[in-house]
């Protein structure tokens, strides 16, 4: 079974008018794979991608995670899920201001219960692996979009999750930065075999994964294999 | 997982607090202000209650005094408008048909009496003519010696008890007087004590710091009283409540007298009990309104905690939002609000008491006197320790609100936030 199934999933919004967003959507991520999923706004990429990560409900259909069935859990469960087995990379960061980069780092062990000298080295173990150990005791707004974005990837990867769901990962940096993020993700990729899902609407961005899965009109269109990374004229971002 | 109380969930529910400071202090403030006014207004209605109690003090609270008044009605051939005296067969009659009272004690008063040591005179002044167990219904303050006894009284000896004041002008040098003699109308009479009581809200036959109190029997002959007595002070035993007493003393008496016993002005009855309650009922109310505006103040500073609390919650909807993308269990999250609740309630509640506690105790010092403690202003420990549980208690309710609303706060409305 591959690490993510996805079989007939369907959703409907009902805001005063039903709006169906999914309209049975199949899909298949195996292990160690770094996929993007495509689209343009209104396709129904973000509802997948909450799907994904357990933060929505879906109405009919059967979403298999390493092997776990996600359905009909309570917040509770679902909590749990996200914590133990979905790191979040999230466009706007989403980092705690009032927390330094190492306190954000921990606070998914804090919710495991882990103790705090356990769960400090760990932090500081993982944010010298993004290079950041001078930045640790400093707040989210003393430091670059770029850094702050790595301190997120550092949150996603501690409590070491079955997949990474990177919502827009640089939709808020420069051309430059965004380039060194999509790097540490393919490297952490390559070096580490993370599974990486990039939701984004960026050929640029998408041109950097192995696997471009485009989203139209709430099914999945086109499955494009990039290991050569050309899907995209001139595979410069932005 | 289950709600933890450490040293972490300590810190997150400080650094959350501590993040908006002006804020949480001025929030804190309205508890602390309720708190504070609460103590600070019990702890003074108290003090106030104790200061009326000094005034009363040493007086038997279930005292009943009478005196014979002039008739207003006619009985059994008697004209109205008759004068007749209480004799001191009425003492034995009482305290023979009443086994429920405890002390039946005459009193004789003689007025504007002067007293002479040597060649200082102390004028002004009361001779009270009494018996031994006066002093279980009014206590006296012994400074020197001893107050009379019963073998004073049987064997009609020449001694005397002296007041504060009488003390004060006739032994200007101090020291103790008893063994010195005075000199009250013609006759010598031993110093064996001398009372230092004040005189109190309550006076019988005056003021006790002018009194000079003899024997009843040696009053009796000096003065050529013969079997008559102008008081009658009676307590009753543990267990009878003195209203309940008071109208077959009035039919023992007058009728022993051949008086009316349905004539309220020849027998007047004055029953301390009834003054106590009234002083008693006042403070009740006094505490119940301190009660009622403490609490009033007290549970608007709640009210503005648990809106804080909302605003908050409303302002950190992304942090939530983010807390619970990250695995935190809407449980976690209502603990966290709740906490920060009790937490904000607590101390801002604890800082009320502790400050009122200061300021009680300030009042305390500096009512002191001679370093003898006057007055107890002082919130008793338990009313403290009932304060803070139930700081606990409205912090718990002041949170529910706000942390209801931030469980219902999505994951996802953390990335819609931007």
């Amino acid at each position: 079974m591959a690490l993510i199934e996805l079989q007939g999933i369907n959703k409907t919004y009902d805001n005063g008018q039903p709006l169906h967003v999914l309209k049975g959507v199949d899909l298949h991520i195996e292990r160690g794979e770094f996929v993007s999923i495509m689209g343009a706004s209104g396709s129904g990429k973000s509802t997948l991608l909450n799907i994904l990560g357990i933060l929505d409900n879906y109405d009919t259909g059967t979403y298999h995670l390493d092997g776990t069935l996600i359905k009909n859990l309570t917040e509770k469960q679902a909590a749990d899920y996200r914590n133990r087995m979905i790191g979040f990379i999230f466009q706007s960061f989403n980092l705690i201001g009032f927390k330094t980069a190492v306190e954000n780092v921990e606070l998914p062990l804090y919710y495991q219960g882990v103790p705090r000298k356990k769960r400090h080295d760990l932090a500081m173990e993982y944010l010298d692996k993004m290079g950041l150990t001078p930045w640790a005791s400093h707040f989210p707004n003393e430091m670059s979009g770029g850094q702050k974005q790595r301190v997120a990837i550092a949150r996603a990867l501690i409590t070491q999750p079955r997949i990474i769901l990177a919502d827009e990962p640089t939709g808020a940096l420069d051309s430059k930065t965004s380039v060194e993020v999509m790097a540490l993700l393919k490297q952490l990729n390559q070096q580490d075999g993370i599974t990486i899902i990039v939701v984004t609407h960026e050929g640029g961005v998408a041109n950097e994964t192995d696997k471009i899965i485009h989203i139209k009109d709430g099914v999945i269109g086109e499955i494009e294999e990039n290991t050569r990374h050309d899907a995209w004229e001139g595979s410069v971002m932005k | 997982m289950k709600l933890r109380f450490d040293t972490d969930t300590f810190r997150e529910i400080l650094d959350s607090l501590l993040r908006n400071k002006s804020r949480s202090l001025l929030t804190g403030f309205g508890v602390f202000w309720g708190i504070f006014m609460l103590m600070l207004l019990s702890g003074g209605g108290r003090g106030f209650k104790q200061m009326l109690e000094n005034e009363f003090e040493g007086f038997a609270h279930n005292t009943c005094i009478i005196f014979a008044n002039q008739t207003s009605k006619p009985f059994k051939g008697f004209k109205e408008g008759r004068n007749w005296e209480m004799t001191y067969d009425d003492v034995d009659l009482l305290k023979n048909l009443m086994p429920e009272l405890d002390v039946v004690s005459p009193t004789i008063a003689l007025w504007g009496k002067s007293i002479v040591r040597g060649d200082i005179v102390s004028s002004r002044a009361v001779v009270k003519g009494t018996r031994a167990d006066y002093a279980l219904i009014e206590t006296p303050k012994l400074k020197y010696g001893r107050y009379i006894n019963d073998m004073d009284n049987a064997q009609e000896r020449k001694v005397c008890v002296i007041g504060k004041r009488v003390y004060n002008e006739l032994f200007p040098e101090g020291g103790d007087p008893c063994g010195q003699r005075i000199r009250i109308d013609g006759a010598f009479y031993s110093v064996v004590g001398v009372n230092w009581s004040e005189g109190s809200g309550i006076n019988i036959n005056g003021n006790a710091a002018d009194m000079v109190v003899i024997p009843i029997n040696q009053a009796r002959k000096a003065y050529n009283l013969g079997n008559t007595i102008q008081l009658l002070c009676f307590t009753a035993k543990e267990g009878f409540v003195m209203s309940d007493l008071t109208q077959r003393v009035r039919e023992i008496i007058s009728r022993a007298h051949y008086v009316d016993p349905t004539d309220e002005q020849a027998l007047f009855l004055l029953n301390t009990q009834l003054i106590f309650g009234i002083v008693d009922n006042l403070f009740k109310g006094v505490n119940f309104i301190i009660w009622l505006i403490g609490l009033g103040t007290l549970l608007a500073g709640v009210v503005g905690v648990s809106n804080i609390m909302m605003v908050s919650v409303r302002e950190r909807t992304t942090e939530i939002g983010i807390r619970r993308a990250i695995g935190a269990t809407p449980r976690q999250i209502l603990g966290q609000i709740i906490s920060e609740s009790i937490v904000l309630t607590l101390v801002a509640g604890m800082s009320g008491i502790v400050f009122s506690v200061l300021i009680l105790y300030g009042v305390e010092l500096a009512t002191m006197e001679d370093g003898i403690l006057m007055v107890a202003y002082q919130v008793p420990f338990w009313t403290a320790l009932l304060a803070a549980s139930l700081l606990a208690i409205l912090g718990v309710v002041a949170g529910l609100m706000p942390a209801a609303r931030a469980m219902q706060i999505k994951p996802v409305d953390a990335m819609r936030d931007e």
